[in-house]
């Protein structure tokens, strides 16, 4: 594939969807990009998305539905929020503790996993429900606020999402594709048997992709709390949501792996989602058609990725 | 000698008497208060619950289990947060399974077959902190296992968007940026409080709101909208932004901060959940007002001047209709001289300012003296309609004050 070709493969997505956002916001009146508040939230939403991204993607690629990453999220950023506030550290400790406590917990997760060998999507349902409760009854329901503590609530600023963003870009790029580590994930990818059969611990690798998708989500948990300052609890799965934020730039991250690093596609995926929502704040479209629009997004682009041949010979003959 | 040993166990039976008579100051011995409460045998009563998360919701159930089950021979058995009719159906089945002999609901995806079921199965059934529309009261007021509503009538949930608004307009403020909370959802309760704001700003400004600018007409616009409000100029006001529902997604928070930031804005609203929504965009220059609970983490807002308005409901307001429901099940039910079911309202404490709110925060979470005690609601067992009543009425701060003393 020449080069030029990749860089189409890789770019065409986003830049589309940068073209088409914006010429719908110029035929209403509005521009996309109209003051830094605007950048702040597309900023944020990639931060968010391209987190989510990251982590679910860790464990379906390799077959493992992951429930309860939205769950990690709440429960770190529970403990280290309390922690944060009760002896007033500052946001650069809090994330700190978030990233511990996601990785710790999700370290967990993949050691239940492994250890009563059910199928992952059960045991992720149990981990996420088991979080879940856990939050709650740390917090007594209440969850945990802090809107009167601005040092925190400043964190949110587009230099520390664009740092949060890139390191976490960095970070995915070096252990998944220039590590021991993530060569035996590659290697159980494509063949588990015959990777377990040259000594590779499947059982490890499992338990470390768990851990790191609980860091990502750690990240994504301070992220979200720190937008708001306040952490509001989630029961009956109600954690779950954020997880279907992640499956568009998934889907559309696939794709460009075929062009470049599929961890760039993922964040490329997450940039092209989170014009989409800041084209949905700047025309202020209700949430109803938001869920329509982005389910036929969706369902539409797996239609392409499952069509692709027969779409291209289509042109082809005409 | 032996007279003498008759005398002293005389004295010291007469002692042993008079010293029951005087210790047990409610119970005559039987297990029943002086009030007539039978506290001999335990009474489960369950609860239906929609949201167990909420700040509002988490008060209540404290006022429920940490002080009214301390205080009376009661169980509340606390159903899971229901998210439709089938699972409030289920839950129901649940408690009757476990013999509960009352059923306090505070969950309406569908409530008159929540009483349909409860009454089929001879379980007493009230709703707290709400009320049946005219319809559906009609059907049950007869029902002698439905013990009636007692909560903010949808008039009083309108009042509380109207004064709120009000409160800044009064003050000449003109630029709105409201939170209509779950009104997109067709909560009724948000949808009374989102058109109370506009027609407050309908008669500051001197215009309407797509035509509409009374309590009536606003209702119906609002509903016309298919609940999906959009910021509009009335007259001289500004409803500058408008944010609905729940999505807590990326496009949702950006709505949020869109309203606060955009600098014409003066005052930000709230029908509910003001502090997790607005409070973190709020600029220091603005003004945030909301209807919620009061909590620690409201009164220190309110402190910070944060928030500047709150208005809400107090946790022992529910105190009232859990006596009704016990006085039902012990054989005294309260009804209106027609033998109807209760329809009562109930109104928010306002605190605009942060004594204020401390003050209505330090009653309301207290588990030892709340706003309303035991001794207070025992005058309520087996009483008349028109004395309940006139109770449940005063509910202002001032108002449960005074009867306390």
């Amino acid at each position: 594939m020449t080069k030029g070709k990749r860089l189409a493969g890789t770019i065409i997505i986003p830049v589309l969807v940068l073209i088409i956002t914006n010429v719908i916001c110029m035929s209403r009146g509005v521009t996309m990009f109209e003051n830094s508040l605007n950048w702040l939230t597309f900023a944020r939403a990639v931060a968010n998305v391209s987190l989510v991204t990251f982590a679910l993607s860790i464990n379906l690629n390799s077959g493992r539905f992951d429930f309860s990453v939205g769950s990690i999220a709440l429960l770190s950023s529970v403990f280290s929020a309390t922690l944060a506030v009760n002896h007033e550290l500052s946001p650069v400790v809090m994330l700190a503790l978030s990233l511990l406590f996601g990785m710790l917990l999700g370290l967990a997760s993949g050691l239940v996993y492994v250890t009563v060998k059910l199928p992952p999507m059960i045991v992720s349902l149990a981990v996420a429900l088991f979080y879940e409760g856990m939050a709650y009854h740390f917090t007594k329901g209440h969850g945990v606020s802090f809107i009167n503590n601005r040092e925190l609530l400043d964190f949110a600023s587009i230099p520390n999402y664009l740092i949060i963003i890139a390191v976490a870009l960095i970070f995915m790029i070096i252990v998944f594709d220039h590590t021991t580590f993530g060569y035996e994930y590659k290697a159980l990818q494509s063949g588990q048997k015959v990777s377990v059969n040259i000594g590779i611990n499947e059982k490890k690798n499992a338990v470390i992709c768990y851990a790191i998708a609980g860091l990502l989500m750690g990240a994504q948990g301070f992220v979200s709390s720190t937008t708001t300052g306040s952490i509001q609890m989630a029961l009956n799965f109600g954690s779950i949501g954020p997880m279907f934020m992640a499956f568009l730039p998934m889907f559309i991250g696939g794709y460009i792996g075929r062009f470049s690093n599929d961890k760039l596609g993922y964040l490329l995926g997450a940039v092209s989602t989170s014009l989409i929502s800041l084209l949905y704040v700047r025309l202020d479209v209700n949430s109803s058609v938001q869920q329509v629009v982005s389910a036929l997004l969706l369902v539409g682009f797996l239609i392409f990725l499952n069509n692709e041949n027969r779409i291209k010979n289509l042109f082809r003959k005409h | 000698m032996k007279s003498m040993k008759k005398v002293l166990v005389l004295m010291l039976s007469l002692l042993l008497v008079v010293g029951m008579f005087g210790c047990s100051k409610d119970n005559d011995g039987s297990g029943k208060s002086t009030d007539g409460i039978d506290d001999s045998t335990n009474v489960k009563i369950g609860v239906l619950v929609a949201d167990a998360t909420g700040a509002e919701a988490l008060a209540f159930r404290s006022y429920y289990e940490n002080y009214i089950q301390k205080q009376y021979n009661v169980t509340f058995m606390y159903s899971d947060e229901l998210a439709d009719a089938a699972a409030e159906a289920s839950a129901i089945d649940n408690f009757i399974a476990n013999n509960c002999k009352a059923i306090i609901s505070f969950a309406s995806a569908d409530r008159p077959a929540q009483i349909r079921k409860c009454a089929e199965n001879k379980v007493y059934y009230a709703v707290a902190t709400g009320t049946l529309s005219d319809e559906e009261y009609k059907e049950f007021k007869d029902n002698e296992y439905y013990v009636g509503a007692i909560g903010p009538d949808l008039y009083t949930e309108y009042l509380a968007g109207y004064n709120m608004a009000k409160y800044y307009l009064d003050q000449g403020k003109t630029k709105f940026a409201v939170f209509g909370g779950a009104t997109p959802y067709y909560v009724d309760m948000h949808i009374y409080r989102t058109a109370g704001i506009l027609v407050a700003l309908c008669e500051a400004g001197g215009g309407n709101y797509n035509g509409a600018s009374d309590m009536g007409s606003m209702i119906g616009t609002i509903y016309g909208m298919n609940c999906q409000l959009t910021p509009a100029v009335i007259g001289s006001v500004e409803l500058v932004s408008y944010i609905g529902g729940y999505d807590f997604d990326d496009a949702w928070f950006g709505k949020l901060a869109e309203a606060a930031n955009n600098p014409s804005v003066e005052v930000l609203l709230a029908v509910g959940s003001g502090l997790d929504t607005f409070a973190a965009f709020k600029k220091p220059n603005q003004f945030l007002g909301t209807v919620d609970a009061y909590t620690a983490d409201a009164v220190k807002a309110m402190e910070a001047g944060t928030l500047n308005y709150l208005a809400g409901k107090f946790s022992a307001s529910i105190g009232p209709i859990f006596m009704a429901t016990l006085s039902a099940v012990q054989g005294k039910p309260i009804r209106t001289a027609n033998g109807e079911a209760l329809a009562l309202s109930q109104g928010y404490w306002v605190a605009t300012s942060a004594d204020e709110a401390k003050n209505f925060y330090a009653v309301d979470s207290s588990t030892t003296d709340p706003a309303y005690t035991r001794a207070m609601l025992d005058t309520l067992f087996g009483a008349s309609y028109d004395d309940f009543a006139k109770f449940v009425g005063a509910f202002s701060f001032e108002e449960i004050q005074n009867l306390k003393k």
